[in-house]
């Protein structure tokens, strides 16, 4: 079942009353859409409020999804609407240069031109996690590093990846669990001991 | 499960495994938070530099005042019907085809074969008369018959129409 699908199916679960279905829609694309609204919105406390209306108006036009297009292009599409009117609300102009589909947004790279003012605490946060992840990483075996990495930052499938690594899909599906695993025990302490905002 | 959650994440389970997966990780909290870390790695790896806290708590907050969406049961159900239609329709129409023009090379094969079977009857009975003696005299060994050793105490007997 391929990712897109898994989406559809939480989608289907929301269009017949199911509202923590969305919520799993949330957790995973909340980061992806956070990103793309920050490039319209610079600050980011406001960026993180049009985030949350972005999906509250998804949810709210879910009844009008009918699975013609992914459901991450068409909440990024909701997402670029939001920003834009929070900007014309507030009497700003968007940035000329997001001018860009919904569908290449993900792949979008302009980090250092639209840094988000953060602050201090949820920047020391941010950086404590993300240093976490990387050295969790590094101390990996380099068979399950190579796995997870394959996976998340190429975006190849199982079956490409037990092609590049020469060994069965069974094994690559073990070795990115179990990397996978490992990174999330080295977070869990930190994540639990962050005060006010959850990660 | 952490396993099959891993592979749910990346759409590498089948429908049904998916289908149970989502209904457990929704009602157990535990395998929500696993399915919440898992994406937080995942972004982490891609965007290291666009990590902010999670918004998922603060968006459920808010979900609690919206209504509940449903979409009509009469909507699917009248979409199903005309998904069923037009498959019928379709099947309906490659079976008119397959039909016509199995009637047409139909009509036109018809005589051709008639034909070839009375030259091949004629051709048959040209050859019949001739007793192939080669054949006759090595009966015995040919693979066919069970009896070998035995075929040339039995006498053949053939019976043309010609040679009355």
């Amino acid at each position: 079942m391929a990712d897109r699908e898994v989406d559809q199916q939480l989608v289907e679960r929301v269009q017949r009353g199911d509202k923590h279905a969305f919520d799993l829609l949330v957790s995973k694309y909340q980061r992806k859409l956070g990103r793309l609204i920050s490039r319209f919105v610079r600050d980011s406390a406001e960026a993180e409020d049009v985030t949350q209306d972005a999906f509250i108006k998804a949810y709210r036009a879910l009844p009008g999804f009918r699975g013609e297009s992914a459901f991450y292009t068409w909440l990024y599409r909701i997402g670029i609407n939001t920003a834009k009117n929070h900007l014309l609300a507030n009497k700003r102009r968007p940035p000329v240069n997001t001018l860009f589909d919904a569908e290449e947004a993900e792949s979008f790279e302009e980090a250092s031109l639209l840094r988000e003012v953060s602050t201090p605490e949820n920047e020391l946060m941010s950086k404590q996690v993300v240093n976490a992840v990387q050295a969790s990483l590094q101390q990996l075996p380099e068979d399950l590093r190579s796995a997870l990495t394959l996976r998340e930052i190429e975006g190849l499938s199982y079956e490409e990846i037990a092609s590049v690594m020469d060994c069965p899909i069974g094994t690559v599906r073990s070795r990115i669990f179990r990397a996978r695993e490992a990174v999330a025990e080295n977070l869990r302490p930190l994540l639990e001991t962050s005060k006010g905002n959850r990660w | 499960m952490k396993q099959e959650i891993s592979a749910l994440m990346d759409g590498e389970l089948f429908e049904d495994e998916a289908e149970s997966l989502l209904v457990h990780i929704k009602r157990d909290s535990g395998a929500r938070k696993d399915w919440e870390i898992y994406h937080l790695i995942g972004d982490v790896l891609r965007q290291p530099e666009h990590i902010h806290s999670d918004l998922s708590t603060k968006v459920r907050e808010r979900m609690q005042d919206e209504p509940t969406v449903l979409v009509p049961r009469a909507r699917a159900a009248k979409q199903k019907l005309r998904t069923f239609a037009l498959s019928a329709a379709a099947s309906l129409s490659a079976l008119g085809v397959v039909v016509w023009m199995s009637l047409q090379v139909g009509h036109e094969v018809a005589p051709l074969m008639v034909a070839r079977q009375t030259a091949l009857r004629s051709v048959s009975t040209q050859i019949q008369p001739k007793p192939n003696d080669y054949l006759m005299a090595h009966q015995e060994f040919s693979p066919s018959t069970y009896m070998n050793g035995g075929a040339s105490y039995i006498r053949t007997v053939s019976y043309g129409p010609d040679e009355k």
